[in-house]
């Protein structure tokens, strides 16, 4: 109950996000937005018919009106239809985001495994050998764009240049050895970059909780190493680890979606976006701009509740 | 009365700030690797400006050849499918790639120095409020579909580009500098002016911006690859570089040629950009450590 | 071997690596303790009496610190050479350490007794129920209030003073044969500082265990201590039992540090004295003696040569040319 009432209180203090965010996709995307007119009229319409157009579409309502009505669009999820397919766009979401949930969730849970441990590890021998070495693959993940790693690790996977063990590129799922087939090669190239930016954060996190004092005492009563990594030090990290994994978790779904879905040609929302991006399909970029941001700010509302968890400090106030 | 304080103020300033950037300067000379970077980002730098000048990428837009070659002495990377000299190209994007990052970075730690200082010395008030309200908005937009949206908005302004990156990325300076101002806005010789009367803006510009200099300098090269890191995707969604070539158009291109086993273009336009961003990368770290009063080892 | 003593500290010399050069931090130290005992550490901040503390457990931080010379006995065995994983079952068990900061000593994201279990567990094989009660009984016996509810809560739940107390139960509660205690009261409130220190001194009879008190508090090693060390720069200047120094201090340092307190009930002072000039810069330290330029009975032979720590009479070492 106080848990329901604090998350209530958090998403009444995060109604000016939500208004901001929908006003500046308003103002982007609709006010300033194309001009459907002509598409719809053809070449020489009369002056009648693009009044009557103009009166269809809601441009001759104010600012305030449309605003009103847009809004209306983003509460109830109906953006229309996909100007370039005609498919309702609230079904194509509900298609396409589990094809790219399956992509995205193995990569963000070993991404994330990975990194946290080379963290420990590196920030537990920090100023060593392995310390530097780990250091300095996670600068090349994060020096390297992601168009290159998925260029590159297409052909060394999937070329008959390289190894040729993965297909090249598609998404024909019907089992679970398929789904391996088609998910490894782009579940690799992310994990990969994604272990360059973690793992520097994460390192970072643990090493400024390694040279606490109480590390210094478990030290002292002779816990072992391991034990003070994974109890004592993981645990004292998890805030800024957690906190970080969930609000990037939106961006790096939809911003990893694109690239990588479009490359292997997935049909997830990624592949739906950069259709979108390319014809300039403008009720996708909506609902997608919109529902990402809704969706962030209710993480931000969940970090705040995990804290209470993760942190005996952090109470409900 | 006035100058008085004025004079002693700027002259703590002027110490702390020495103190901070000849430190600074000493661990720099000590880290050989960030040394080492540095020279290859002023070699990329020199390529830049002879692209300006003309010496060289002059011709990465003419036709060489048919289709594609492959390496020889005159095509140090072969020609692309329009059978252009894809090292000129690539010279050329270096200098592509320095414009963008330098606008980005500059205006956009600019824009995030500014706010974040008025953020933080009115923190709490109103605008504190408005400006960590925008850029709350702002950090709550996908980077991509916000690019997408302002180039519909912006209806193919070669600019749009630049101009999404900018409004996207001053929010981490500005939230950087607020959290460094309201720490220093403490300090003695601010409240002294303050008590004395001297304006705001003028404490703002010359008391308390002056001191967050050395976090400004990180946070624009940080800036300045990920710009010339975004530009690639972007590209790649044709929403970057519209006029001239970029290592991103090369990428884009690439993507097309590599499943063909042309791979000259990846080479080179990966090759230039990784080292770069390398180089760059390593120095930020080298100057973060460097400006940092609390590290250590 | 009757007379071996429990802990014996010979020649240790530890080093730091800084970034403008090498600094020693400690420099050529002999001392012992015997069963029992409690020994005081005293000296001004950064005299190089918690990098000791530190090193009989081997918990300097390394890099950039490390023991270049010397050894350390305990019950006759160095523990210098030991391996990381054999110090392991000696922290705690053997030997035991408190610090300085109570607040922030204990890992605020752990029950106090989660941290008291792990702490027996690691060194006896008591199962977790076995524990728990042993760590309920340890604060039954500082005292603590309703010992089994207060088990279950968080460090940031209890004020400094208790917490304090916890650590000490926390350290003794695997019965070390040496508690070495780290200015256990520097940040408590006066009127708590008296009571862990009787906290110390009474767990300290009951486990007869031996204490090695760091402090740069006078007042303490007055009152608990049986036998005292003062150090300056690096260096042991004087040893004496504590009523011998107190009484009749033989270093101008020593003396300086006991002028330097104010007593209540003697005639008034003009002005409290204080010890003039600052603790060299050990990057740069003197040829001579390390406290020539603050000393009033400083001689010409002392900036050219060190005294070295000698036997002045049978209650005292001092290394002064000059004694009082």
């Amino acid at each position: 109950m106080d848990t329901f009432i604090y998350s209530l209180r958090k998403f009444f203090q995060s109604i000016p996000l939500i208004f901001g965010v929908t006003l500046i996709s308003f103002v982007l995307m609709v006010y300033f937005g194309p001009d459907k007119t002509y598409d719809l009229l053809g070449k020489n319409p009369t002056q009648q018919q693009i009044e009557e157009v103009h009166h269809q579409l809601g441009y001759d309502q104010p600012f305030l009106t449309r605003y009103f009505i847009f809004f209306k669009e983003i509460i109830t999820f109906d953006f229309g239809y996909s100007d370039s397919t005609g498919e309702k766009v609230s079904s194509i979401f509900a298609r396409t985001i589990p094809v790219s949930l399956a992509v995205q969730l193995p990569i963000l849970i070993s991404g994330n495994i990975i990194s946290i441990i080379l963290a420990l590890i590196a920030a537990y021998f920090r100023g060593k050998m392995i310390d530097k070495s780990v250091m300095f693959v996670a600068v090349i993940g994060m020096s390297v764009s992601y168009l290159i790693i998925v260029i590159l690790f297409q052909i060394i996977f999937c070329s008959s240049y390289g190894l040729n063990i993965f297909p090249v590129q598609g998404w024909e799922v019907e089992s679970f050895t398929s789904y391996l087939k088609y998910v490894t090669v782009p579940v690799l190239a992310s994990v990969f970059l994604s272990i360059g930016y973690n793992t520097r954060f994460y390192r970072a996190v643990i090493v400024e909780e390694i040279t606490k004092d109480h590390v210094r005492t478990a030290r002292a009563f002779g816990t072992h190493p391991l034990k003070l990594l994974f109890k004592n030090i993981l645990k004292n990290s998890l805030i800024p680890i957690m906190t970080r994994i969930i609000i990037t978790l939106p961006f790096i779904i939809i911003a990893g979606s694109i690239v990588l879905e479009s490359y292997f040609s997935i049909p997830g929302i990624g592949l739906v976006l950069y259709d979108a991006i390319l014809t300039g399909d403008l009720p996708i970029i909506k609902a997608a701009v919109t529902w990402t941001a809704m969706i962030y700010v209710l993480s931000l509302i969940l970090t705040d509740i995990m804290y209470t968890v993760v942190d005996p400090r952090v109470t409900l106030k | 009365m006035n100058e008085v304080i004025q004079n002693s103020t700027n002259k703590q300033t002027h110490t702390y700030g020495e103190s901070l950037w000849s430190k600074a300067l000493r661990k720099l000379r000590k880290d050989t690797i960030g040394i080492v970077a540095f020279f290859v980002v002023l070699i990329y730098l020199g390529i830049a400006v002879g692209v300006c000048l003309g010496f060289f990428g002059s011709s990465w837009d003419r036709f060489v050849t048919d289709g594609y070659s492959g390496m020889s002495r005159q095509h140090i990377f072969g020609t692309n499918l329009n059978g252009q000299d894809i090292f000129e190209r690539a010279l050329y994007g270096t200098k592509t790639a320095f414009q963008i990052g330098f606008i980005v970075a500059i205006v956009a730690t600019f824009l995030g120095g500014i706010l974040g200082a008025v953020a933080g010395f009115f923190s709490g008030k109103i605008p504190d409020v408005l400006i960590t309200w925008f850029y709350g908005v702002i950090d709550s937009i996908p980077f991509y579909l916000f690019v997408a949206a302002l180039a519909v908005a912006l209806a193919d302004n070669p600019y749009a580009m630049h101009i999404a990156m900018i409004s996207t990325f001053w929010t981490s300076t500005c939230r950087i500098i607020r959290g460094e101002v309201i720490k220093i806005k403490h300090l003695e010789y601010i409240e002294a002016a303050r008590a004395i009367g001297v304006s705001y803006t003028k404490i703002i510009f010359k008391h308390i911006i002056p001191n967050t200099i050395h976090i400004l300098l990180v946070q624009s090269t940080i800036l300045f690859v990920t710009a010339i890191k975004s530009e690639v995707i972007l590209s790649f969604l044709n929403l970057g570089v519209k006029e001239g070539v970029s290592w991103g158009l090369m990428l884009a291109e690439a993507a097309q040629e590599v499943p063909a086993g042309n791979f000259n273009n990846f080479i080179a336009a990966s090759g230039f950009m990784l080292i770069l961003v390398l180089a760059f990368n390593t120095f930020s770290d080298a100057l973060q450590d460097a400006l940092d009063p609390k590290k250590v080892s | 071997m009757n007379n071996q003593k429990l802990l014996e500290v010979q020649d240790l010399v530890i080093e730091f690596t800084t970034d403008k050069g090498k600094v020693r931090a400690v420099d050529g130290i002999s001392f012992s303790l015997n069963n029992s005992e409690t020994l005081g550490i005293v000296g001004e901040s950064g005299c190089g009496k918690t990098v000791t503390a530190l090193s009989l457990l081997k918990l300097i931080p390394s890099p950039p610190g490390k023991i270049i010379q010397g050894h350390i006995l305990y019950q006759g065995k160095d523990i210098v050479s030991k391996s990381e994983s054999a110090m392991r079952h000696f922290r705690g068990k053997e030997i035991s350490m408190i610090f300085q900061e109570p607040m922030t000593s204990l890992n605020p994201v752990f029950t106090i007794g989660n941290q008291m279990i792990d702490v027996i567990r690691q060194h006896t094989h008591a199962s977790k129920k076995e524990a728990k009660e042993r760590a309920i009984k340890m604060l039954e016996r500082i005292r603590i209030p309703n010992p089994e509810r207060r088990i279950d809560e968080y460090p940031h739940q209890m004020s400094g003073g208790m917490r304090q107390r916890i650590m000490i139960a926390m350290a003794l509660s695997c019965n070390p044969k040496i508690l070495v205690a780290d200015e256990p009261t520097t940040a408590l409130d006066v009127t708590v500082q008296a009571q862990v220190m009787a906290q110390i001194s009474e767990l300290q009879k009951k486990f007869n265990t031996a204490v090695i008190l760091v402090t740069h508090d006078l007042g303490v090693i007055a009152e608990t201590c049986t036998n005292v060390l003062v150090m300056y720069c690096g260096k042991i200047v004087e040893r004496a039992d504590v009523s011998t120094l107190f009484e009749s201090p033989r270093h101008p340092y020593t003396r300086g540090l006991l002028t330097s307190i104010p007593r209540i009930r003697e005639k008034k002072l003009e002005k409290l004295p204080t010890i003039e000039g600052t603790v060299p810069d050990l990057l740069h330290l003197p040829v001579g003696c390390r406290y020539a330029d603050r000393c009033e009975r400083v001689r010409d032979h002392c900036r050219l040569e060190e005294p070295p720590l000698e036997k002045k009479d049978d209650k005292t070492e001092v290394a002064c040319f000059y004694p009082y």
